[in-house]
């Protein structure tokens, strides 16, 4: 965090002559993430559930406004985890592509916007449950993966990070809402029936 | 420059959180709006948003947003009737009530109305169901009339998580309507409706709503 973050972008091609980064490089997003994820709960646990909330108009009930929204967002992070492969040479016969950097981020960005809403009205309507084995991971993975997006928000603003740290980061984060999404929408739209 | 941008997504994402909670704060506390049910959608847009902005009113910043001076206090009502047979629950918000009758087998009555400014009420069901009732001492005493024969019940003060709770779902494409009575010593009364015809119900975690065996989530009923 000592480094001027303008300069660090004018010389990046140098090489990394200074040996290892400073560990608060990793601290810091580490401790926000830990701190982002155990508030969530926290408050979660703590705060009496208020049962109701806003709707939508055109949803029959915030189960399936919720579904929709989370949808997006899986949808959204789909195309993260392609153009972030791409970018990376995993996807074979699709070559890294200079418009792919900007579709990951803002996809990135979209898709934590929708899950966003979604969040606060699990926290503040329902809270965070552990009473069977579905709302007890989603519970749990549900902060998880708030903590661990904020981790990699953070790590991305420093250069010369280790080759395996982002994609890792990023892979935990898709993870983490693969399941929250499968333990939530995914549910409510076998059991419910495909509604709006 | 660029490298800030991830930091700007944070924010927008924590400015959203906040955002909503504070809607929802406004909203969710005394209008209640009956969130997952018909509520009009247009009115939580209406009531938090526009009463600082308009500013009409200079001084007086009474959070309910329907103040008229008549109007019955909020109070969620469970007891027996005095045969003991059945449960009433009777749930008041901006001088409207919601009650529920049942027995727990096969006899119930959802039934609702207006609420005078005195906190008496008579509500009105399906099949010519009529609850009268009126508060005395923090306690609701009256008559109810649900198919045809009378009972008398006496219901005390209500806190969470004992009240009145409901779920209505197609699953699976069976119409599920299910009622719940929370007494204040935690035992449920309840009758799920399955396509048509009454059974007991399972019983409820108040807490989550989850009904035990079923794909339902049971929620607070509001007027």
């Amino acid at each position: 965090m000592s480094v001027d973050p303008n300069a660090v972008t004018q010389d990046f091609p140098s090489p990394p002559a200074h040996g290892r980064p400073h560990p608060a490089r990793y601290l810091i997003p580490v401790f926000a993430a830990g701190l982002v994820a155990v508030g969530l709960g926290v408050y979660g646990k703590t705060h009496d559930p208020a049962g109701t909330s806003f709707n939508l108009a055109g949803f029959s009930s915030t189960g399936a406004v919720k579904s929709w929204l989370g949808t997006g967002a899986f949808a959204f992070a789909v195309v993260q985890l392609l153009t972030a492969l791409a970018m990376y040479g995993r996807l074979p016969g699709v070559g890294a592509k200079p418009w792919m950097a900007k579709t990951h981020r803002w996809s990135g960005r979209i898709a934590f916007l929708l899950a966003v809403p979604v969040a606060v009205h699990c926290l503040y309507a329902l809270g965070y449950q552990t009473f069977d084995t579905r709302v007890m991971w989603h519970s749990l993975l549900g902060c998880f993966f708030f903590g661990a997006f904020t981790a990699k928000m953070l790590l991305l603003r420093h250069e010369r990070l280790p080759g395996w740290l982002l994609p890792l980061v990023g892979g935990v984060v898709f993870a983490g809402l693969a399941v929250v999404w499968v333990t939530s929408a995914l549910w409510f739209f076998r059991t419910f029936g495909v509604t709006t | 420059m660029t490298r800030s941008g991830p930091l700007f997504t944070l924010l927008g994402g924590l400015l959203l959180a906040l955002l909503l909670l504070t809607f929802n704060a406004t909203t969710g506390t005394k209008a209640a709006p009956a969130g997952d049910k018909v509520a009009p959608s247009a009115s939580p847009t209406a009531s938090p948003s526009s009463s600082p902005s308009a500013g009409a009113a200079p001084t007086s910043e009474a959070p309910t947003p329907t103040p008229s001076k008549t109007q019955a206090p909020d109070a969620d009502y469970a007891g027996r009737t005095d045969d003991d047979s059945s449960a009433i629950a009777v749930t008041v918000r901006d001088g409207k009530a919601v009650a529920y009758f049942c027995d727990g087998r096969d006899r119930e009555s959802w039934l609702k109305g207006d609420v005078a400014g005195d906190g008496s009420m008579k509500l009105t069901g399906k099949n010519g169901a009529r609850l009268d009732a009126s508060p005395k001492g923090g306690k609701l005493t009256g008559t109810a009339n649900v198919d045809k024969k009378t009972f008398t019940f006496t219901a005390d003060r209500a806190k969470k998580p004992s009240g009145l709770y409901r779920a209505t779902q197609t699953v699976r494409g069976a119409r599920l309507d299910g009622g719940w009575i929370v007494l204040q010593n935690g035992a449920q009364v309840g009758i799920l409706t399955r396509d048509g015809a009454r059974e007991p119900a399972p019983e409820i975690d108040p807490s989550s709503g989850s009904v035990t065996g079923e794909d339902l989530t049971a929620e607070p009923v509001t007027p």
